[in-house]
């Protein structure tokens, strides 16, 4: 099972993520409201594939993104962010982010867009 | 059962009202001192999400208005909007009309909101320079405004504990009513009974509700603990974490807290070998640990497992025939589970002999302890060089547990659920005496059996518990207990039914006789005597 790492400040979001993941067959191995339990998270539980979203209490999702690649430069991250967040999404896929979900987000549009990340 | 979506729903109320509460505060400090970029930057972090979470479960007014006010606070951010009283006066009106959208989410009589304040919000968004003079007054619909309270309130445990104590003795004073009514044969009794066992089952199951936590709580510690230990002695170790949602009694949450740490501290400390030492044995050099929960009918099982050097059978066995737990020649016919139980005796692995695997056992007995205390099973098993895992059996609730009711020499003892295996009926010459003890093939397993009738009644000085002469009639019916990894058979007289029972505790003096867990009333208003199956179970381990 692919396991996967949500990170969102919002536990409604979070939810929402995980119950479409996990229905999908995914095993979310652990959900981070801030940047610090982020990166702590993506070296303790060692996902395949982590959701990013890019505005968090501690820190902007940018400085998490750099920090889980400086650690884990394999590592796959998607980012989910709200509409209106486009400098902030072409500057993490420069980072090497994989891809983007734009919120609020479709159940097919978030599992096309995992499963499309972890296949590469 | 929730639905989805009224779960969905009540979570997005819940942190909508929390991001209101922390709005209001945010933006009392920026009034102050409209510098505060901390504040400002959590205003807009707040309202970003709202905005968001508004607009996928599709409250759209308030993704709408959140929308509004993120865009003047961005502006705010870029210095293209001032921090006026003017602007801020029109802020604080949008997030009181957020917090009013919120609260009233399900009120269908609620209208459109102000068409003059959202105006106003516009004005501040389009940001039409320096024309804020233009923002009209609000026409406050509501000055002397009623204070909204959250919905969710915290209860100290010890209230909740109280409740569960009046809870289970209700059961008990129910139970009696009931069994009264059919007694008196009284229709209107009856009714009024039936009726109060569904109130007093309904309460019952209300109050154990309200105490559950999802185990998560505790899970979502242990990988900063799990990290912290493997860089401490410079291991690798991945730890997997699953059932975080089940949930549990908090009071039996917080039991096994410190035997939890325990049992994880020790899988990293001794279980998982070193990388190098790993990659030599042909392993993967990060050990895999992994901390699972789930729902076993009534009871949660907790299953620790990791992938490290296991526990080596020999130095057991060695150890506890050293120490006389066991005769050299049993020990050998030993299954392995139950030699892997003798890591739970008091204080077991500090002898010397056994120093490489100390670790692992210093405390295992006082873990045990602890899950005993509450009802609930531990046992261990392990393969040397492939892992160890340990598996805890908890009850979801304290005061109420499932239990097997049967009578011995006419008096009635119950045994709980989760220390029963099977219940089995075989004749008298299956029994084998077998030196103190009597012995009988249980599919496939040689269990020892006993025969409660002589171990409640007979003094100590007489008691024979090997003589099968003293059985009566040719079958005999026998619960299989288990404890520890072992099992043993307990003959009964008659069996009867199972049923949740409140168990309380003996009291003085009768609190030392230890194979008496405690009592408990039946609805005949018969006393039954609840069998410590453990202290059982010890007794016969020190006998063989």
């Amino acid at each position: 099972m692919k396991k996967i790492l949500i990170v969102d400040d919002s536990f409604y979001m979070r939810t929402m993520l995980k119950n479409m993941l996990t229905d999908a067959g995914y095993e979310v191995v652990g959900e981070a409201p801030n940047g610090q339990t982020a990166l702590e998270l993506a070296k303790t539980t060692n996902p395949d594939l982590i959701t990013l979203d890019v505005i968090l209490p501690d820190n902007t999702g940018l400085d998490v993104l750099k920090g889980i690649k400086a650690d884990q430069p394999d590592m796959k991250v998607v980012i989910v962010s709200a509409v209106g967040q486009e400098v902030i999404v072409n500057e993490a896929i420069e980072f090497g982010a994989l891809a983007y979900i734009v919120k609020p987000f479709s159940e097919e549009k978030v599992l096309e867009v995992v499963s499309k990340a972890l296949a590469e | 059962m929730k639905s989805r979506e009224q779960e969905y729903k009540e979570i997005f109320i819940a942190e909508a009202l929390e991001y209101y509460d922390a709005l209001n505060r945010h933006i009392s400090v920026l009034e102050k001192n409209p510098q505060d970029d901390q504040a400002l930057a959590e205003t807009f972090r707040l309202l970003h999400n709202l905005k968001a979470n508004a607009k996928a479960i599709g409250y759209l007014q308030i993704s709408d208005v959140s929308h509004k006010l993120e865009t003047a606070f961005s502006l705010i951010r870029s210095k293209e909007l001032s921090f006026s009283q003017e602007v801020v006066a029109v802020l604080f009106d949008g997030i009181d009309l957020l917090g009013d959208l919120i609260t009233n989410i399900d009120n269908d009589t609620y209208g459109e909101p102000d068409p003059v304040l959202m105006r106003n919000l516009d004005i501040i968004v389009d940001s039409l320079s320096d024309s804020t003079i233009e923002l009209a007054k609000v026409q406050k619909y509501n000055t002397a405004k009623s204070l909204s309270l959250s919905d969710l309130i915290y209860i100290p445990i010890k209230k909740l504990d109280h409740m569960l104590n009046l809870v289970g003795e209700l059961m008990i004073d129910r139970d009696r009513i009931i069994s009264l009514s059919r007694e008196l044969d009284n229709d209107e009794l009856k009714n009024v009974s039936s009726h109060l066992y569904r109130i007093t089952e309904d309460l019952q199951y209300s109050v154990m509700g309200a105490r559950l936590v999802n185990i998560g709580s505790l899970f979502n510690k242990f990988p900063r603990i799990v990290r912290d230990i493997a860089i401490a002695e410079n291991k690798e170790v991945n730890l997997v974490l699953e059932g975080q949602d089940i949930q549990i009694d908090r009071n039996i949450l917080q039991i096994i807290t410190d035997s939890l740490l325990h049992l994880v501290r020790n899988a990293v400390n001794h279980g998982i070998e070193s990388a190098a030492e790993r990659v030599k044995k042909g392993k993967p050099s990060t050990g895999q640990l992994s901390l699972i929960a789930r729902n076993d009918r009534d009871n949660v099982i907790i299953t620790l497992e990791d992938d490290g050097k296991g526990i080596d059978l020999k130095q057991v066995r060695d150890a506890a025939i050293e120490r006389k737990l066991i005769m050299p020649d049993v020990a050998k016919a030993l299954p392995d589970t139950e030699m892997l139980s003798f890591l739970f005796e008091p204080g077991f692995s500090l002898a010397k002999e056994v120093t490489e695997f100390s670790g692992r056992g210093v405390g295992l007995d006082v873990v045990k302890n602890a899950i005993d205390s509450m009802g609930g099973r531990i046992s261990i098993n392990s393969v040397k060089g492939k892992g160890t895992t340990f598996i805890l059996q908890l009850p979801t609730s304290i005061a109420v547990k499932g239990a097997l009711l049967f009578e011995v020499d006419n008096i009635f003892y119950a045994i709980p659920l989760i220390h029963t295996e099977q219940v089995v009926a075989i004749t008298t010459d299956e029994l084998h005496e077998v030196g103190e003890v009597m012995v009988a093939d249980i599919k496939g397993e040689t269990v020892t059996v006993v025969y409660l009738h002589e171990l409640l009644n007979a003094e100590e000085a007489d008691m024979r518990l090997g003589d099968k002469s003293k059985l009566k009639g040719q079958i005999q019916n026998i619960i299989v207990v288990s404890y520890n990894n072992r099992k043993l058979g307990l003959i009964v007289d008659k069996l009867y039914r199972q049923q949740d029972i409140v168990i309380k505790p003996l009291s003085k003096p009768l609190d030392t006789i230890d194979l008496y867990g405690g009592v408990t009333l039946l609805g005949t208003g018969k006393v039954c005597l609840v069998l410590d199956v453990p202290a059982i179970t010890r007794f016969f381990i020190t006998r063989r």
